[in-house]
């Protein structure tokens, strides 16, 4: 698999504390192809759930798109920001030392996010203020949840026996995520959620981050899984964003029978061609 | 710090040296070595600031992983015991020139601390202290238990089978490294060590089953209750259990 590819480990940002591995074909590169920045997802180290974006980076690589796989700031082998940026600043921030590195390393300035979760979230919140981004893969994203969410869920919910067994008990982790949504709204000071669920999880501000990005012209490759508690249909995105003219800028994909972290290695094939063939429609 | 890749062409590993912190003796060296599968992912956090802490202490650190494994070449479906005991002596090898030191202290959780001890057995020159973080005692109970692995975790999914290998929590474990690890008894390799060792267990506040009652010569053991960062927590995500990471730290003092 590493046959034909260099893999670069890096050191960069304002401190040289963010570290990262570039991954990048050893022939001669095509100026057309964009660089792909993977973000963590939650505090799993670049490597990713299951090594995927390892895998990913090296398929990704062989078909001569170059990779940088980075841990931000405080996550993974980097370290802490100095300058006190809240969380979700300073993510954002290592986000355009990233893309700075790899500009003034491999002068591309055609760059496209890749997130899972809230990799996927900080890609949606960075990319329209970054000329640079010309798209964005979002693995799982925070979308607001719709009526026909609700419903689905509840009837999953009511056909599982251990979803019984914790209301009964109390010890439904369902329960407990909706309590700290609660939380969260009534004290936003004192709630555990992570800052970006915060920052996505009103309608209007995740319609604008989607709107802009559209309106600068980035492309959107959405893919969602079955089995994860955020959406339950295909079409969750478009009926939650209401709002947002996608045009023909976003291309959405559903993988059925998929967890959120996709275990199965036929479903990280399944995404990575999916990934694949949304690369090949992307602007020469 | 220094991310690098190190070893031979067809085996390239990626480590990260950690040099010891400014102002300290800076004298020995300790290589880490990590979990294996999902385990190797929730501990990665843990072992980094079991680095940082033994940095401080005065120690260089050089974590890395395992061929087929993290950043390292290979795939995940080319791991093998004897491979990644031959990595370990390769990392002992390259930490020893980075900083001249000739004897260094192994570091292992969970499998990465059985495959140090048995490179420790074989290399007692080379190796000054031994630390085992929850061993793979034995290689058939390991094994039953990453076969249920549905009833261990909660949100990391389950073992499932494809054709003869297993995948465990999305990673295969084959046949062949089945085989390999089902061989594994730790206590022959714990009778034999003749370097000064800390077994330190932090998931269940018990000697292991097995060990009690056996004569473990040059071995301190620890024990501490409710600690397996190897282990997906959703109650507590990311923390990191500075208790057992400094009672390494004084151990080595």
């Amino acid at each position: 698999m590493t046959q034909g590819l260099s893999e670069q480990p890096v050191l960069f940002g304002s401190h040289a504390a963010l570290v990262g591995i570039f991954t990048r074909p050893v022939a001669a590169p095509d100026a057309t192809r964009p660089t792909l920045v993977v973000l963590n997802t939650g505090i799993i180290h670049r490597v990713g759930h299951h090594r995927m974006f390892v895998t990913l980076a090296r398929t990704l690589s062989a078909s001569g798109y170059p990779v940088l796989r980075f841990d931000l700031s405080g996550i993974g082998d980097s370290d802490p920001r100095t300058d006190r940026l809240s969380p979700i600043d300073a993510a954002l921030a290592d986000i355009g030392e990233a893309i700075d590195w790899i500009e003034k390393t491999s002068q591309s300035r055609r760059i496209i996010l890749l997130g899972l979760c809230s990799g996927a979230d900080h890609a949606v919140l960075y990319s329209h203020t970054d000329e640079r981004i010309m798209g964005v893969i979002l693995l799982d994203p925070s979308i607001p949840p719709t009526l026909r969410h609700y419903l689905h869920f509840v009837v999953k919910r009511l056909s599982n026996l251990k979803s019984w067994i914790g209301l009964g008990t109390l010890r439904s982790r369902t329960l407990r995520i909706w309590a700290n949504y609660v939380a969260a709204a009534v004290w936003p000071r004192r709630s555990s959620l992570h800052p970006t669920k915060l920052r996505l999880v009103n309608r209007h501000t995740v319609e604008h981050h989607y709107q802009s990005a559209v309106d600068k012209g980035i492309r959107l490759l959405a893919v969602f899984t079955e089995e994860s508690t955020r959406q339950t249909y295909r079409e969750q995105m478009i009926e939650a964003l209401a709002n947002v003219n996608f045009g023909d800028a976003l291309n959405l994909e559903f993988i059925a029978g998929s967890d959120h972290t996709f275990m199965s290695e036929t479903d990280r094939t399944r995404l990575t061609d999916i990934i694949l063939d949304w690369l090949a429609t992307m602007p020469a | 710090m220094t991310p690098f890749y190190f070893g031979t062409q067809g085996r390239r590993l990626f480590g990260i040296y950690e040099p010891a912190a400014a102002g300290t003796s800076g004298r020995r060296a300790a290589l880490l070595c990590s979990p294996w599968g999902s385990e190797y992912i929730y501990a990665h956090r843990s072992l980094r600031q079991l680095a940082i802490r033994m940095s401080a202490a005065g120690i260089h650190t050089l974590r890395f992983d395992f061929f087929g494994t993290g950043d390292s070449a290979g795939d995940m479906a080319e791991a093998d015991l004897a491979g990644w005991q031959h990595d370990i002596e390769l990392a002992i090898e390259e930490l020893q020139a980075v900083t001249g030191m000739s004897r260094v202290i192994l570091a292992g959780m969970r499998l990465g601390a059985t495959l140090a001890a048995s490179v420790a057995t074989r290399r007692p020159s080379d190796i000054e202290g031994l630390v085992l973080w929850n061993p793979i005692i034995s290689g058939p109970a390991y094994l039953e238990n990453l076969r249920n692995a549905k009833a261990s975790m909660t949100l990391a999914g389950e073992t499932c089978f494809i054709d003869e290998t297993w995948m465990v929590r999305g990673f295969p474990l084959t046949p062949a490294l089945r085989q390999q690890i089902d061989a594994i008894e730790l206590l022959p390799v714990l009778t034999d060590l003749r370097t000064r060792t800390l077994l330190l267990m932090t998931d269940h506040a018990v000697t292991p089953p097995g060990l009690a009652g056996q004569p473990l010569g040059k071995i301190d053991i620890a024990l501490m209750s409710g600690v397996a960062p190897w282990i997906e927590d959703p109650e507590n995500m990311g923390v990191v259990p500075v208790g057992a990471v400094q009672w390494i730290a004084d151990w080595l003092g």
